[in-house]
C-alpha cells in the first residue's frame, strides 16, 4: 500500500482508556490524533461486565458503556480511530514510520497504548477447546452457560468480577485457585464468599482440561498440599490467569522493554525513542487499573504536546 | 442482490459492537440475532461455527454458498463482505 502524504501529529497504537483518554487532552489542545485499534475500542474496560473503582459512578458502570463513554468524548473534540493493526514503528530523523493495515503512515510523535491480553493456562486441553469451551470473556461467551456447571480459574480481581457475572447464567462455579489466597479486591472476595453459586478452591492447581465428543466435560486440578488429583464436572472453563503486554510491533523499534516485556519510559512516559510514548498496562510499572491508565494517559498527552511544541512544523 | 449478513451476538459483548460498527462504517445492513433474547438459537451458532462464543457473523454470498466468521476478526470479516 502506498504511504500517506499526511504527517500526523500524533498516533496513539491501541484505543483503551489511557490511549483515549489522552486522545481527549491532543485534540482539545488541536493536536491531530489518530489512534489504531486492532481489537475492541475501550480496550479489556469494555468487555468488563462491572467497573466498580472507576471514580465518578457512585455505583459502578457497565465497561460496555465506560469504554464508549471515553470513545465518544475523544470523538467529539476530533480524535479519528482507525479500525486496524499496527505491524511495525520506526523512527527515523524527526519522523515515526508506521506500517499498518491501513497502509504506510508518518508521524511527529507516537502513544503505545496496546494494553495487554489474558495470558493462556498452557495446560493439555486449551487449545484443543478454545473458544469451545474454554474463554477468556465471559461476557462474549457467558449466555452459552445458561443453566450450566462451570470451572474459573484465577486470583485475581478479573477472575472474581467474571465469576460473579457468570452466576446469572450457570447454576454452579468452582474457582481454581492456585495460590493460597485471593489477590483481588476485598468487595470483590466478600460478594464471591457470600454467593451461594461459588465455591472457591485455594492451593488448586489446573492440570487438564478433559472433553468428549467435542465438549468440555471436566477439569481435572491438583491440590498442592494434599498432592492429589480432583476432577471438577464442568461445560466450560473461563481462564483469568494474568495479563502480558501487548509489544509484538516493537520489535527492531529501538524501544527498550523491561524483562517481562512491558516498555521502559521516563519520568515523562517518554520512551528510550524520542518522541515514542508510552502509557496504561503496557507500560512498565504501570498498576493495571483504569484510573491509573486514564492518568497516565493524560500525562502523556501532556508530554507530548511538549515534544512538538519544541518541535515547531517548518511553513 | 446484496450478500446477506447476520451476527449473533448477546447483550454483553463488545466485540459484537465492533462487528457492528465496522459493518456500518462499510455501509453493510445486517440482521442481529441476539442470544440472550433468543437462547434457543444458540445451537445454531455452534452447528455453524463449531464455537460457544459470540460474535459470530454469517455471510450468505451471492452463489449461495455461506461463510463464517468467529469474533471481531477483521482480517476474515473484510474480504468477505468485500
Amino acid at each position: 500500500m502506498a504511504e500517506e502524504s499526511t504527517i500526523h501529529d500524533v498516533i496513539m497504537i491501541g484505543a483503551g482508556p489511557a490511549a483515549l483518554s489522552a486522545a481527549v487532552y491532543t485534540s482539545r489542545e488541536d493536536i491531530e490524533t489518530l489512534l489504531f485499534e486492532k481489537g475492541v475500542v475501550g480496550g479489556l474496560t469494555s468487555i468488563t461486565d462491572k467497573v466498580d473503582n472507576y471514580p465518578g459512578f457512585p455505583e459502578g458502570v457497565e465497561g460496555l458503556t465506560l469504554g464508549d463513554n471515553f470513545r465518544l468524548q475523544a470523538e467529539r473534540f476530533g480524535a479519528v480511530i482507525e479500525l486496524g493493526e499496527v505491524m511495525s514503528v520506526k523512527k527515523v530523523g524527526d519522523i515515526v514510520y508506521l506500517e499498518t493495515t491501513s497502509g504506510d503512515m508518518r508521524a511527529r510523535s507516537v502513544l503505545v497504548a496496546t494494553g495487554s491480553s489474558y495470558v493462556k493456562l498452557n495446560v493439555p486441553g486449551e487449545s484443543e477447546y478454545y473458544g469451545r469451551g474454554v474463554h477468556n470473556c465471559a461476557t462474549c461467551d457467558g449466555a452459552f452457560y445458561r443453566d450450566k456447571h462451570l470451572v474459573v480459574v484465577g486470583s485475581g480481581n478479573s477472575a472474581a468480577q467474571e465469576a460473579l457475572f457468570l452466576t446469572r447464567y450457570a447454576t454452579n462455579i468452582d474457582i481454581l485457585i492456585r495460590g493460597e489466597a485471593w489477590k483481588a479486591s476485598e468487595v470483590l472476595i466478600r460478594e464471591v464468599n457470600e454467593h451461594p453459586k461459588l465455591k472457591v478452591h485455594f492451593n488448586m492447581t489446573t492440570e487438564e482440561i478433559v472433553g468428549v465428543d467435542g465438549k468440555v466435560t471436566k477439569v481435572v486440578g491438583k491440590d498442592k498440599v494434599k498432592g492429589e488429583f480432583i476432577d471438577f464436572p464442568t461445560d466450560g472453563v473461563f481462564v483469568f490467569v494474568g495479563l502480558k503486554p501487548v509489544t509484538y510491533f516493537l520489535k527492531d523499534s529501538g524501544v527498550e522493554l523491561d524483562e517481562q516485556g512491558f516498555v521502559k519510559t521516563d519520568i515523562k512516559l517518554q520512551t528510550a525513542v524520542p518522541g515514542i510514548f508510552c502509557a496504561g498496562d503496557v507500560r512498565s510499572g504501570a498498576t493495571l487499573q483504569i484510573a491509573s491508565a486514564v492518568g497516565e494517559g493524560a500525562s502523556a498527552a501532556l508530554s507530548i504536546r511538549e515534544y512538538l511544541e519544541a518541535r515547531p512544523v517548518e511553513q | 442482490m446484496g450478500k446477506k449478513i447476520t451476527i449473533f451476538t448477546t447483550n454483553t459483548c463488545a466485540y459484537c459492537v465492533m462487528v457492528k460498527r465496522f459493518l456500518d462504517s462499510k455501509g453493510k445492513t445486517y440482521e442481529v440475532v441476539n442470544l440472550d433474547d433468543n437462547p434457543e438459537r444458540q445451537a445454531e451458532v455452534l452447528a455453524k461455527s463449531g464455537a460457544l462464543t459470540v460474535p459470530v457473523t454469517l455471510i450468505q454470498h451471492d452463489d449461495d454458498t455461506e461463510e463464517v466468521v468467529i469474533g471481531y476478526n477483521l482480517s476474515r470479516l473484510a474480504p468477505a463482505i468485500a
